[in-house]
């Protein structure tokens, strides 16, 4: 276990999230592929706290980890008002912004 | 030696449970497979002696985080049962886009020297250094985080919450007039 | 400030004055009567500054001048304004002021029927006029004197186009301001190569022969625009659309005497430029017998005088181009007299006869005396006569002619002498002599006084002028001794055989002759004219409607085009927004990737 290896596995993680968000087309299974890509970016500040020691990476993990709760709730409330508008959750359902 | 193993097998389990969650056809099982991933990025956390950060994560991620998800899941789905819910589409770009992030970082990460060295000494980090450095070090952070929490908690609520039959679906101005034809309306 | 210094002064800024004054004060302008009064009192003032200038510079020798710095280039002065007082300029100055004052006078009378607004303008326009000349006669520099060309040329234009509202009047305006604005291109062109080769605009440089050549010819154009000689005379007889006084004042004495003060005054330069002068000579002697011939077929008393006077232009000019700078100044000087007196006893015909046909005219001797006797004399004068003013000043001119080029410029004046002689004689005969042929003519009276003085005064010096030649050409740096030769008495003989033919054959009353109905046949072709109306106007208007084609087609035309070309480009760019949110996160992740590898590979 070294550092590169826990960065390489975070990256992994960071581009199959980066997957699901280009190819899904619900909302939420896009939600799913962020939550992805927030989790690998919380590993990486973990792995550096322990490979260079210091509390700083912890902290910050823990804040994003609190960011992303705040924004999974927000996310899946306009997830709940897109069903309630379109009566499904597909994303191009919501491209008003198209020119 | 052993670390090594259980941290090749729990990394496996990670990332074979997040390549189900992006694959699953069913939006339901990607949910549950999310919970997998983190709780197998729990036991990563673990690994890393950061065993606070793996409870939190228990707690918030698995425990909140993905039930949320199933709660959204289940409350847009339409009543026809279970179908084929969560098709993919378009996956040369998906694969492109992952395999270019995937490569630049990583190549990054083998350019850069010194990355190989095993794990140093135990950590020193404690549960007493994470209080200081939330409450005293990063207060300010520390303070404006739980605010926004209450910020999305409220914004949620006021996004989500029922409406009267004739009032807008969002915001607080009331249902614009669609003229014929000009905008696709759902039924 | 000298004696004589001041004195210029005065007899050059009272008139702007009284115009500056006019010009600001439509309420008394438009009154009529007050701006006349302002307008005749700067006039006196300034001739009788002028007068005493002159009686002084006859006692003095030299040249007095006031100037002050007035175009600052690179550091040094490139030209002054100021005041310039010699022999030359002093006469001049009392000829003009003197003529001026007359001619407002006689205004007076004259103009005594146009509403109060318009009296005021015309007299406002005569104070700027006076100003205008004063300014070209005193000017220290030929910049100066080019400002004073300027201005008189517009005060021309404004009074020609007094009855702006009569389309033909209005036509002769443009047509007189466009001609004349022609020939000042050289003059202007001559006044920058002068100040090129010399350094300043003075008179007096040095020049090589070529640049002197090029200078003066330049200068000679202008000349040949002002002073309507030929091809540029065509401006002139339609002119005559202007008021009486105004054709008496403007067109016969001063402002198209201008041309030859112009050559008088830069006469050190035209000496350095045979060339010129031998161009000046042919081109005055051509013009003097082709506007006497015209002369002959005019039945309008205007363009007789019209025609006349660019004729004896072309006898100032070709004396000048002979080399005999007085004989061409002081035939300017005699001319101004006789010739204004000419127009002024004419405008008292056609005022009592309504109309400026001769043949609405006859038998006015009997009832209009004292204008017939002022007409008479000047028209003596002018033939020629001796005793007159007019015989002394030709005698001079065909003297400094007689022998250059072969004689045959001689010749040309002395034909034309002949020809002026009998076309004056017949104005005079069937103008006042005969029987009345028309209902006015048979009514006719005399003026008024303000009409009848100045007829007075002017018949006076065209008589005087002649003896005082002497004094005149003192001023003017020359002698004049009297001698009757040969050429003198051929030259008389013809004034009085002309004249007597005229007698003889329109004594009672107009008939046709031949000669006279051939070239009226020429005249009618109008050739001149139509060379400019086509070779420049139609050009001038064919370039115009191309450039405006290019203009409207191929000008906006590109600044359209890039308009149309930009919304095309934002059209074609509007598929990138699809809505589709998965789209934009490529793009961003694209884009991130690629700034990381750039970052990681440098």
């Amino acid at each position: 276990m070294t550092l590169s290896h826990c960065l390489l596995l975070a990256t992994a993680l960071f581009s199959v999230g980066i997957y699901g968000l280009l190819t899904r087309r619900q909302v939420v299974a896009i939600l799913l592929s962020v939550e992805l890509m927030a989790n690998a970016a919380n590993l990486v500040f973990v792995t550096f706290s322990r490979f260079k020691g210091g509390a700083q990476g912890q902290i910050f993990a823990l804040f994003s980890l609190a960011l992303t709760v705040a924004e999974v709730a927000v996310g899946l409330a306009l997830v709940i008002l897109l069903y309630r508008t379109h009566g499904d959750t597909r994303v191009d359902l919501a491209s008003e912004m198209k020119s | 030696m052993s670390a090594s193993v259980g941290f090749g097998f729990v990394a496996a389990c990670t990332l074979l449970s997040a390549l189900f969650v992006v694959r699953s056809q069913q939006l339901i099982r990607a949910a549950l497979w999310l919970g997998v991933t983190l709780l197998a990025t729990a036991a990563l956390y673990a690994m890393l002696d950061a065993s606070f950060l793996a409870g939190v994560q228990v707690l918030l991620y698995v425990g909140g985080v993905s039930v949320l998800m199933v709660f959204g899941v289940m409350m847009t789905r339409r009543h026809e049962g279970i179908v084929v819910e969560a098709e993919t589409v378009n996956v040369p770009r998906g694969v492109f886009a992952a395999g270019a992030v995937f490569g630049v970082v990583a190549g990054a990460i083998q350019m850069t020297p010194g990355l190989e060295a095993p794990l140093p000494t135990p950590p020193v980090v404690t549960i007493q250094d994470l209080g200081r450095g939330l409450v005293i070090d990063h207060v300010l952070a520390f303070e404006v985080v739980s605010f926004l929490l209450l910020i999305a908690v409220i914004g949620a609520i006021v996004i989500a919450r029922r409406r009267d039959p004739g009032e807008a679906p969002i915001g607080f101005m009331p249902r614009r007039k669609v003229p014929a034809g000009s905008q696709e309306v759902s039924p | 400030m000298s004696h004589a210094v001041t004195l210029a002064l005065v007899a050059l800024l009272t008139p702007a004055f009284a115009a500056l004054f006019l010009a600001a004060t439509p309420m008394i302008r438009r009154q009529g009567k007050p701006a006349a009064a302002i307008t005749i009192l700067g006039s006196v003032v300034s001739f009788g500054a002028a007068l005493m200038l002159f009686l002084d510079r006859l006692h003095s020798e030299g040249t007095e001048r006031l100037v002050v710095p007035w175009i600052h280039t690179g550091g040094k002065i490139a030209a002054e304004a100021g005041v310039h007082v010699d022999g030359v300029s002093a006469s001049m100055l009392a000829v003009v002021c003197f003529v001026a004052l007359c001619v407002q006078v006689f205004s007076l009378g004259y103009m005594h029927d146009e509403p109060p607004a318009d009296f005021g303008r015309y007299f406002t326009y005569h104070a700027l006029f006076l100003f205008s000349m004063n300014t070209l006669v005193i000017a220290p520099n030929l910049l100066q004197l080019f400002v004073g060309w300027e201005l008189v040329g517009v005060t021309s234009y404004l009074l020609i186009g007094f009855y702006f509202k009569k389309p033909s009047a209005a036509h002769a305006a443009v047509k007189a301001f466009w001609v004349t604005k022609f020939a000042d291109m050289g003059f202007l062109f001559g006044l920058l190569t002068l100040f090129v080769a010399s350094g300043s605009f003075g008179w007096t440089a040095k020049l090589d022969p070529e640049v002197a050549t090029a200078v003066t010819l330049l200068f000679f154009l202008g000349v040949v625009g002002k002073s309507a000689q030929f091809p540029l005379h065509v401006w002139l007889p339609d002119a005559m659309e202007g008021p009486t006084p105004v054709s008496a004042l403007l067109h016969a004495a001063t402002m198209v005497a201008a041309g030859v003060f112009l050559v008088v005054r830069a006469n050190p330069l035209f000496e350095q430029a045979p060339t010129t002068r031998t161009v000046m000579l042919v081109l005055g002697a051509g013009t003097a017998l082709f506007a006497a011939l015209l002369a002959m077929v005019q039945t309008d008393i205007k363009k007789v005088l019209a025609y006349s006077t660019c004729s004896q232009l072309g006898y100032m000019v070709a004396a000048l181009g002979a080399g005999s700078v007085f004989a061409g100044f002081f035939h300017l000087t005699t001319h101004a007299f006789f010739k204004a007196l000419l127009f002024l006893a004419a405008g008292s015909a056609i005022h009592a006869v309504h109309s400026n046909e001769i043949g609405q005219m006859g038998g006015l001797a009997k009832k209009m005396p004292l204008t017939a006797g002022a007409f008479t004399i000047g028209a003596l004068a002018l033939a020629g006569v001796p005793g007159l003013s007019g015989f002394f000043s030709k005698d001079l001119v065909l003297e400094a002619v007689e022998g250059k080029l072969g004689s045959i410029p001689y010749v040309m004046l002395l034909a034309t002498a002949f020809l002026t002689a009998f076309y004056m004689g017949k104005v005079v005969v069937l103008a006042f002599f005969g029987t009345p042929r028309s209902e006015h003519a048979k009514h006719a009276h005399e003026p008024d006084w303000s009409m009848k003085l100045p007829l007075v005064g002017l018949a006076i010096l065209s008589v005087v002028t002649g003896y005082f030649a002497g004094p005149f050409a003192h001023l003017n740096g020359s002698h004049y001794h009297f001698h009757l030769g040969l050429g003198a008495m051929v030259a008389i003989g013809l004034g009085l055989s002309g004249l007597g033919m005229a007698w003889a054959m329109f004594n009672k009353g107009p008939r046709e002759v031949a000669a006279i109905t051939a070239i009226d046949g020429i005249a009618k072709s109008r050739a001149v004219n139509r060379f400019y109306e086509y070779g420049f106007r139609k050009v001038t208007l064919v370039l115009s409607d191309l450039l405006a084609w290019i203009d409207r087609y191929v000008v906006d035309g590109l600044i359209n085009l890039l308009g149309y070309k930009t919304i095309e480009a934002g059209r074609a760019m509007r598929p990138l927004q699809t809505g589709f949110a998965p789209d934009y996160v490529l793009a961003l992740v694209v884009g991130v990737a690629s700034l990381a590898a750039w970052a990681v590979l440098r």
